[in-house]
Order: structure tokens, then sequence, then C-alpha cells
């Protein structure tokens, strides 16, 4: 099942033989190839351990490895100067929103990164404003992360990575610890969101709300990409790789 | 679009309006000013000063009570010793804890009459280097988190049948918890900086909140400031 990811000058995201070791040994990703096209949304499968979160860290630049390996949106975060300039194409949601949020406020945390990139104190007030508004958290501005519920940290670290306005978007795990009610607030903001999508998930009802293609990692390597509708429904695909065919496939 | 800029938790007063830079400036000096008074009334009238300016900053009673406990447990073994080792000890003690509880109820004031963010900002603008704020401001995100951490792997003991007594298991169990928290620490250090990052963090320290000096926040200062100098000087003559 496994379709190999002709490398295209135009995609988002172009990851060719991607290889990482980690410094006891252990290899994360073997030959990892795939592209994302602008504006596509793309879920990423797996069992634990599987690499996801290293191709994440690997993608952002934050894990360092050969040139050639990964180009994002025209930077290949290998060479050090384009790496300075992967915040501005790329954004991460991480598993642990705590993480993330680091600020004395919520508002302060989102103008983070708007800060960095050089705007000025008004223009990311704004910026973290609207970034609040779209995941409906323009009430908690002022509020301190620590005091929010595990849904509204969430979207505060969304929030966070949205105000830097990141041509692609990377979330990991971004329903992990939701409840049923702030899961959907979460499906509903993620599938209205601009650019182009990497999710990473166990949850595969969430992958068929949001994402139309699915890549599975296993072991370090792509075991296959492809429609996520057809992916999903192959039982022996899905047991094979430590996964389940999701209830509304059955 | 806009967002209010107050927090909902600090009241609205005048001490609160106060711009946090000459706030931060004139409760650093007038703390410095009371540490080095010697005698009673002096003392006594700065503790007065303190609490004035806590009282028209709206800090709470219960939280200025709750302080003062702290303090009073802190300073009463020196209180105690103090009468009967020291030349005049019953006035330096009395010196002693009034200088302590206006330096506490300063300390107060500057915590309790602005939202920390903007109190940590204003350092900045005064010329504290950005990395020192910003690990203090992380310090203290981060020590919640801590605290709230090391509850949950208590509970988890707990929930197991660990009783806390006064033998080797008890001390081998403590400090593995310990042990895994601070280990927990430094993972969670690690994804921060990732995160930071990620966001375009090259160690520049860029607060968000912009200061605005009116004539107030000049005349607050200086009054502050004029004050403590007078009883600096009443305690020197």
């Amino acid at each position: 099942m496994t379709v190999a990811a002709e490398p295209t000058t135009t995609a988002a995201v172009r990851v060719h033989s991607l290889t990482h070791r980690y410094a006891d040994g252990r290899v994360a990703l073997n030959a990892v190839s795939f592209a994302l096209q602008p504006g596509e949304r793309v879920a990423l499968v797996g069992p634990n351990g599987a690499g996801k979160t290293t191709l994440f860290l690997r993608l952002c630049g934050v894990l360092h490895g050969k040139p050639g390996e990964v180009n994002v949106c025209g930077l290949d975060p290998a060479d050090p100067k384009q790496r300075k300039r992967m915040p501005e194409r790329i954004g991460v949601v991480f598993q642990n929103p705590d993480d993330q949020l680091f600020s004395a406020t919520v508002i302060e945390d989102v103008a983070f990164g708007p800060l960095n990139m050089g705007a000025t104190p008004d223009d990311a007030r704004r910026i973290a404003a609207e970034s609040l508004e779209t995941v409906g958290l323009k009430d908690c501005a002022e509020r301190s992360p620590h005091k929010l519920s595990g849904g509204e940290k969430r979207r505060a670290a969304l929030a966070g990575v949205l105000a830097m306005k990141p041509g692609v978007l990377l979330l990991d795990e971004p329903s992990m610890f939701l409840d049923p009610r702030g899961r959907r607030e979460l499906i509903r903001t993620i599938c209205d969101l601009p650019g182009t999508l990497l999710l990473a998930t166990h949850d595969l009802e969430m992958v068929l709300d949001c994402c139309p293609r699915t890549i599975v990692l296993d072991g370090g390597k792509v075991m296959a990409d492809g429609a996520t509708s057809e992916l999903l429904a192959n039982e022996q695909l899905m047991t094979t790789h430590g996964l389940e065919v999701p209830y509304r496939l059955k | 679009m806009s967002l209010t800029v107050r927090d909902s938790t600090i009241p609205d007063s005048p001490v609160g309006r106060w711009d946090a830079r000459w706030k931060l400036a004139a409760v650093v000096l007038a703390i410095v000013g009371v540490v080095v008074l010697r005698n009673p009334w002096p003392a006594g009238l700065a503790f007065g000063v303190a609490l004035a300016l806590a009282l028209l900053g709206q800090v709470r009673w219960r939280v200025l009570g709750s302080r003062w406990l702290v303090l009073a447990v802190g300073v009463a073994p020196v209180l105690v010793v103090l009468p009967f080792t020291a030349e005049n000890g019953w006035a330096t003690a009395v010196a002693v804890g009034f200088r302590a509880f206006a330096v506490g109820t300063l300390a107060v004031v500057l915590v309790y009459t602005a939202p920390l963010a903007r109190t940590f900002a204003a350092a900045h603008c005064l010329s504290v280097p950005g990395v020192l704020v910003q690990i203090t401001q992380l310090a203290h995100r981060y020590s919640l988190l801590f605290f709230g951490e090391a509850r949950r792997v208590r509970i988890a003991m707990r929930t197991r049948g660990f009783r806390s007594t006064t033998n080797a298991h008890t001390y081998r169990t403590l400090g593995s918890a310990a042990g895994t928290l601070l280990v927990r620490g430094g993972d969670r250090a690690e994804h921060v900086a990732d995160a930071m990052r990620c966001r375009g963090f090259d160690g520049t320290y860029r607060p968000m909140s912009p200061f605005r000096t009116g004539v107030w926040d000049v005349v607050g200062f200086v009054v502050v400031v004029l004050s403590v100098a007078m009883l600096v000087l009443w305690d020197r003559i």
C-alpha cells in the first residue's frame, strides 16, 4: 500500500530519504520520504514510538540532520541560516501544552512569537487578540496559563502558533486528554485552519473528520500513504501497525 | 478588535494604575531606606507608610494577614533572642520587627497591585538584564507546575499505601520521588526550550507591555521616596 511521494519543487513540505539516529544509536526515522502540497491536510498515524514526534522535530529544525533531507517552503532546516527563518514558515503544537505556555498571561504567550519576529508590541497584541479569537479564547487573554482547563490550554498553545501565521502547521496529538466537548471544539477549530497541516494522532475519528490523506508510520518507516478512507478501512494494515479501524468505518 | 489590558484579579486602585516602572523604582528605594532604619519610631512609621500603600492598592486583609503570618514565623526567633542579647535590646527588637513587616508589606504591594508580567517588564525597562527577567518569569510559571506535579506524585504514593515516617524506606521513597521530579523537570525544560526556539526565540527578552508615564506616576514616586528619605534622616539625627 506504500505510495512513494514524488518530491516536487512546489511542495510545501518535502521529505526525502530522511533518516534520524539518536545519540544512543536508536534509529527513530529510516529513509522516510513524502511530500505535502500547499493547503494539503495530512494525518500521520502509527503506534507509540513510531517516530512521529521525531519527524516533527526534524521538520521544524529542532533536531538537526543532513542537508537535502527536509525542505519546508523552500527552506532547509539543516542549514543554520535557513533554520533561523523556519519559525516564520512552520509552526508546531506540541503534545503537552504546558511545555508551550511559558508566559505569565495567555496574551503574552500568544504574542511571544510575533514579538520574536519583530512585530511592535501593539501589533503583537493585535495579532495575539486575533489568534485568540480564532480559537475561541478571547475572554481568557489576561488569565494565567496554569489556570486554564486542558482544552483551553490546548487552544491557547494553538493560538500561539497561529499568531506566527505559518504556512505549514504541525499538530502533535492535539486531542490527547481532552473531554468530548473540548475534543469536538478542537476538531472544529482544526478543520477551519488555513494552510498546510500535518496532524500526528491516535484519534482516528478525528483523522476522518480533518484529513483526506493519511501516512502510516511504524518503526521509523512510512508503511502506507494514501486516501484516509481507504487506509483506515484496511483492517489488516491497521492491526499490523498497532491501530484499529475507526468505529465509523466498521 | 480590542482586549482589556487589565488583569481582572488585580483590583482597580491608584496603586494598581501606577506606572509599574515608577512603582517598582519607588518600592525598591523604599525597601532600601527601610532596611537602614535603626530606631523603633521611624521603623514603625515606615511600616505605617507601607500599610497605607497596601490599603491604597486595595490589597485584601486576608492576603496581608497570611503574608504577615509567614513573616512573623520567620522573625520570631530573632525577636525573642534580641532583647536578651543586644545592647538596648527591646528597642532593637521592635525596630527589627517593624522593618521586617514594612519590607514584607512593600513586597506585597509590588506583587498584588500589578500583573507579574508587567512588573517583570518594568524591571527590564529599569535595566535589569533580560535574561534574568526571563529566568524569573519562567521560574514563576514552572514552579506552579512543579508543585502541581509534586502534589500528583504525593497522591499517587498515598493511594499505593505510602505513609511518611522516619524509617529508611520513607527516606528512600522520598528521595526517589524528588529525583523523579527533577528528571521530569529537566525533560520539561528541554521541551520548553524546543517550543521557544520553534517560535523564533533567540535569547532576547521582548516585553509586550507598553508603558506611559503621567504626572501622578512621578508624584507618587516622589512622595514615597521623600517620605522614606525623611524617615532615614529622622532616624539618623
